[in-house]
């Protein structure tokens, strides 16, 4: 009995469908703060609940473990630990990738939350959880104010 | 206390590709063999209330719903869909026969992925916008990330995740309404292309296209309809934080808070004694071992311990996922959760043919809305009303 079986109708008869939907999404008051500072400083703020003394990263301007407003923001700085990581072998369309991707979740000392991203300068058989490793931004006049401003996190020496 | 029984099941049965019919057909026929099932009723007069299970994105129409009384027999009834899975459905149906106000619900769910030629692209649409998607890449990088912290805090194993492969795979032969049944072993499993390290690609749940239509209802006409109704015991769902940032990596809260609700309602104080087996959500494989665990059928890193003895197989004392999960039967989007719940009503009146378990009264169906979410559902059910 075969394993794989095929999965794509698109032999027999049909009508095309396709769903085009553009949207703009507003980062809002607390992302925007956080990606500015990003953009025009390089560092890393957190948003603390003072009655949970949970910062968290990203910044929300909502505590959701009291549902407090949050007001006081914390600097980071930009070391972190990688938490968990998956090395991806295959592109959104299933093609192979002819240099894997390696994505993590990196946390922040004093933070209990943490960044989704790619990990750079290191070859996927070296990283482990727990590693310890730091963002690597874009120059400065390349920065917009968003996730990929932060090209990487990198290995700590 | 008015109960709640299942007195009809219908399933189109499970298959990669259905080109021969449309989502409509589909439903059409799950909704027929469901009545027939529930002692031949007539839905334009026997059914109180319709619930269908299904999400904008994944049928590709926007207000889906609309498109939903005809083929169920609900037009100019009372009917709406719930956005979620189909086990978070039936606990709004459960409800709505609690009240009163209804004595019969019919809950369709149903998917056809193989109508969606980028289905990755709408489980990519659901991460956030911001902090997630401009990163890129294909949305079960999550899955990899979360089965390397959930092996790496609780000490389950790799192998042990490759045992789930081969134990569903091989539970699905049994199973008619099977897509990906098959016979594979360890080896099989590890040698399989790595897609999200650690996880490889035949660990990971095909899409498969099928529709499932249950019918619930009060004590008061239940076995008027059917001999053998099945009762629903508890029902329970919860959601942990969407949040990619701060939710937990290595247990699946969700599953455990819907299991706890649902425990406390049936009446189920010790799980792993009082459960005889349990169909979860095994979308990669270990999600299975994950789900084991947040349903306290054994302590934490301990479901892979089970695996290996053989103690979650057909003969063992705690058989899971013995429909062959979806691993075997195949991920149907929504209905994934009705296709669990299918099983263990299947299980429970006997009716489960060659994979049919001894000696069963108790049986937990679980399900989770996959990647990246981080909601579940619980159902407890028994043959015993009690």
């Amino acid at each position: 009995m075969a394993i794989e079986k095929i999965t794509d109708t698109r032999q027999m008869l049909h009508w095309p469908g396709h769903m085009e939907t553009d949207y703009i999404y507003t980062l809002g008051i607390a992302c925007e703060k956080f990606f500015i500072e990003i953009k025009e400083n390089g560092r890393i703020l957190g948003a603390k609940c003072k009655h949970c003394n949970y910062v968290f990263v990203p910044p929300k301007l909502y505590c959701e473990k009291c549902f407090a407003k949050l007001a006081e923001w914390v600097d980071l700085g930009i070391q972190g630990v990688v938490h968990t990581f998956t090395v991806a072998h295959i592109d959104i369309n299933g093609t192979e990738l002819k240099d894997p991707e390696i994505y993590a979740l990196i946390k922040f000392n004093g933070a209990e939350g943490g960044l989704v991203h790619k990990l750079g300068e290191v070859r996927p058989s070296q990283v482990r959880i727990g590693m310890k490793v730091e963002a690597v931004f874009k120059p400065q006049p390349n920065r917009k104010g968003n996730i990929n401003d932060i090209k990487y996190f990198k290995p700590r020496e | 206390m008015r109960e709640v029984a299942i007195v009809g099941v219908g399933c189109t049965g499970f298959k990669s590709v259905t080109p021969e019919i449309s989502y409509k057909e589909m439903m059409f026929e799950a909704a027929t063999r469901a009545y027939q099932d529930a002692g031949n009723i007539n839905p334009r007069k026997d059914i109180d209330a319709f619930i269908s299970v299904a999400e904008d994105y994944w049928e590709g129409f926007s207000i889906f719903d609309e498109f939903v009384p005809d083929q169920l027999g609900a037009v100019l009834r009372h009917l709406f869909t719930v956005s979620g899975d189909s086990i978070i459905g039936l606990a709004t149906a459960y409800m709505l026969i609690k009240t009163g106000y209804f004595n019969t619900v019919a809950l369709e769910s149903h998917g056809k992925p193989s109508d969606i030629l980028t289905l990755h692209d709408i489980v990519s649409f659901a991460m956030d916008p911001i902090l997630n998607r401009p990163l890129g890449g294909h949305p079960f990088y999550v899955a990899g990330m979360e089965m390397n912290r959930f092996l790496c805090t609780t000490g389950n194993t790799r192998d042990q995740c490759a045992m789930i492969v081969a134990k569903n795979k091989g539970n699905a032969l049994s199973n008619a309404f099977a897509a990906y049944g098959a016979n594979v072993d360890v080896e099989d499993v590890l040698n399989s292309d790595m897609q999200f390290y650690p996880l490889k690609k035949i660990e990971i749940s095909k899409p498969a296209d099928g529709g499932i239509v249950i019918i619930l209802a009060s004590d008061k006409v239940a076995t008027k309809l059917n001999e053998n109704p099945v009762w629903i015991k508890g029902v329970g769902w919860a959601s942990e934080t969407p949040s990619l940032e701060t939710r937990c990596w290595s247990k699946a809260i969700y599953a455990r808070l819907a299991a706890e609700m649902a425990y406390k309602k049936a009446g189920i104080m010790t799980p792993s004694v009082e459960v005889d087996f349990a169909e979860v959500d095994d979308l990669f494989s270990y999600k299975e071992l994950q789900h084991m665990e947040a349903l306290k059928l054994c302590r934490s890193g301990e479901a892979g311990k089970l695996t290996e003895e053989g103690i979650t197989q057909l003969d063992g004392y705690l058989p899971i996922n013995p429909s062959g999960g979806m691993l075997g039967m195949g991920w149907p989007l929504e209905a994934a959760g009705l296709q669990r719940l299918q099983e263990v009503v299947l299980q429970l009146r006997g009716q489960a043919g060659n994979r049919q378990l001894s000696d069963v009264e108790i049986g937990v169906a679980q399900s989770w809305r996959g990647i990246p979410t981080a909601t579940g559902a619980v159902a407890v059910l028994s043959n015993y009303k009690g």
